[in-house]
């Protein structure tokens, strides 16, 4: 290389250097990528471009999902009601455990395969992204009680935080990273490693008569909100549990038309999904059938009419209801246990970190 | 000599900096200026004050708050070119002080009713536009800041948390109609209520590093009621609909005008 081009070169570079338009700050820091590993059977995602997986996210947000500090009386932490060994579920009908020890309106959902819940968050979709759904848990009075004020302080006097913070986020400890963090590790609770799953991947595991019986079962009479590998629409339906929905408590009984305001939409809430559904007992929005049984019975013959019933529960001849036999209720029973996945709840990667 | 020239050109390439600074050694016109928008709070012809009675019609209210988000802000030049004020998003305000989620921490007391725009392109402008609210990007996702948007300000309460918006403007106090009391509190919020207000100043002004300049608006607290019955619909918010949308049109439409630019 001669002088001169050398030179030329260095010309070449301070004018790139020198540029007159001022880079845009990164908001994401040099950090690894997180790498998603899906398995082939599960719909294709896309990562969220305000709030990328990387890995000093998700291992911050794990530590977070699991740390008390994050609730006003450092008493609850988000896993107190999303329990790994429940499916992120909490087992009881309505929680009265948060800080006020008041029962809360809705029950626990689970939060598995969230990064496909492209139709907002809570029971109605009132919540547009996992980001900004976290801070209703945190600051509600009947759950985690938490000043953010007090958090960002309380989180700025663990030295591991601020270390990770300044990994994972350009601008440190900040309420808005705490949130940003609960969403990417979230955005990690995959369950796509049940029975059927192995079924469905040829991975070696056949299901019983009675299982693929179900599986017919639930494919003809299920699926319709159920749908697909996920086994959930992630819309919203009125699935005729009640026959009136009253607007007390800011409208929280009327289901998704608290958000639309759309008459159609009156006691519409999320089609919960069917993976780890024996593990997430009780069931519907307020968690009043205790058992599965009573989830079948209640769709094969107490379905309430009213202006809003979905249409796919039409399945009697035209009229309400989803009749089912004895016996086609044990098979959809021993199909739905074959949806429950043991490689998530015992997922070392996921649990608690300290624990 | 082709060494003698390099450096030449590097030393050109170095002093021609990005700042305007140099050409306007000789264009002074051309530096960008300072625009303080003042947002006057009003209560029809009287200047708005917390806990002060004022009387409209058979009505009489006394208030502790009026707050809107601020957002957005367009210079109109007099060709019509438009001047986007960057990272524009401000609380205007006049509070007592708000109990934050549900008590946990107090928002202090506060008046706040100027903004001040710096860096402003120099020209002759001849109006000003602005979003009351929070646009769709920001409003949708509450870990998304812009200019001071933040969830610490009480302009996201907990029941607007489990719908995911802020509070784009909020009006509260009290009104006596007769024998009957009422606390009023009405809010607006949602996508659909972000709106636009679109101001033409009365004369042309200008805008540059000569002078500073002053966009005096007012922001009227009773139109922002107007039309709306407060005795039987005290309070506004995500579940009055039809309200709410009747109260946003009215901040798009009447609540600001301009009293004067200098």
């Amino acid at each position: 290389m001669t002088k001169v081009t050398a030179y030329t070169l260095c010309l070449a570079l301070l004018l790139l250097v020198s540029s007159c338009k001022k880079e845009e700050t990164n908001l994401m820091v040099d950090d690894e990528k997180y790498h998603l590993a899906l398995p082939n059977n599960m719909p294709a995602w896309v990562d969220d471009v305000d709030n990328p997986l990387t890995k000093s996210g998700v291992a911050l947000g794990r530590l977070l999902f699991y740390d008390k500090r994050l609730s006003g009386n450092n008493q609850l932490s988000c896993a107190s009601c999303h329990q790994p060994q429940l499916a992120f579920s909490d087992g009881v009908a309505l929680n009265d455990t948060g800080v006020s020890k008041q029962q809360l309106h809705r029950h626990t959902p689970t939060i598995f395969n969230l990064l496909w819940a492209n139709s907002g968050l809570f029971w109605d979709g009132g919540s547009t992204n996992l980001e900004s759904q976290a801070f209703g848990p945190l600051t509600s009075s009947d759950e985690m009680a938490q000043n953010l004020y007090e958090l960002e302080a309380e989180l700025k006097a663990v030295p591991k935080y601020r270390e990770l913070f300044e990994k994972a986020f350009n601008n440190g400890i900040t309420s808005a990273n705490v949130v940003k963090a609960l969403a990417q590790f979230q955005r990690t609770l995959i369950s796509a490693g049940s029975r059927y799953d192995k079924f469905k991947r040829n991975e070696g595991i056949t299901l019983s008569e009675m299982e693929l019986q179900g599986l017919k079962l639930v494919e003809e009479k299920c699926k319709s909100c159920h749908q697909g590998e996920l086994f959930t629409d992630n819309k919203f339906h009125n699935n005729g549990i009640d026959i009136s929905f009253s607007d007390d408590v800011e409208g929280i009984y009327q289901g998704r038309f608290r958000v639309t305001f759309n008459p159609q939409d009156l006691g519409a809430f999320k089609t919960p999904t069917l993976r780890n559904i024996m593990l997430t007992a009780p069931y519907m929005h307020d968690g009043r059938f205790k058992t599965i049984d009573e989830v079948l019975g209640h769709y094969s013959s107490g379905i309430k009419p009213s202006a809003t019933v979905d249409k796919h529960l039409f399945q009697n001849n035209g009229t309400l209801g989803i009749p089912l036999t004895t016996t086609e209720k044990v098979a959809i029973k021993a199909f739905l246990n074959t949806l429950t996945d043991q490689e998530l709840i015992n997922n070392k990667t996921v649990s608690d970190p300290n624990g | 000599m082709k060494k003698n020239i390099l450096l030449l050109i590097t030393a050109a390439i170095i002093f021609s900096s990005c700042d305007k600074k140099d050409d306007a050694i000789t264009e002074t016109l051309d530096i960008p200026g300072k625009v303080t928008v003042n947002f006057d709070a009003v209560f029809g012809t009287s200047d708005f004050a917390l806990n002060t009675n004022f009387t409209s019609g058979t009505k009489t209210y006394n208030f502790d708050k009026f707050r809107y988000w601020v957002s957005n802000i367009v210079l109109i030049k007099a060709n019509g070119e438009e001047v986007s004020v960057p990272k524009s998003c401000y609380l205007l305000e006049e509070t007592s002080a708000v109990a934050v989620q549900e008590g946990a921490y107090t928002y202090p007391a506060n008046k706040r009713e100027s903004v001040e725009l710096t860096n402003i392109a120099a020209g002759d402008y001849k109006g000003i536009k602005f979003g009351i609210g929070v646009e769709q990007k920001y409003n949708d996702n509450l870990s998304l800041t812009i200019g001071e948007l933040s969830q610490l300000n009480g302009m996201t309460n907990v029941s607007w948390m489990w719908h995911t918006s802020y509070i784009f403007t909020a009006v509260g106090g009290k009104v006596t109609e007769g024998t009957t009391n009422k606390t009023i509190k009405v809010e607006t919020g949602l996508n659909a209520n972000y709106k636009t207000v679109s101001l033409s100043f009365p004369q042309n002004v200008k805008i540059g590093s000569s002078k500073a300049t002053a966009i005096n608006l007012k922001a009227d607290v009773g139109m922002a009621l107007d039309g709306i019955d407060v005795i039987t619909t005290p309070t506004v918010g995500a579940a009055q609909a039809t309200t709410m949308t009747a109260v946003a049109n009215n901040y798009n439409t009447k609540v600001f005008s301009v009293v004067s630019v200098n």
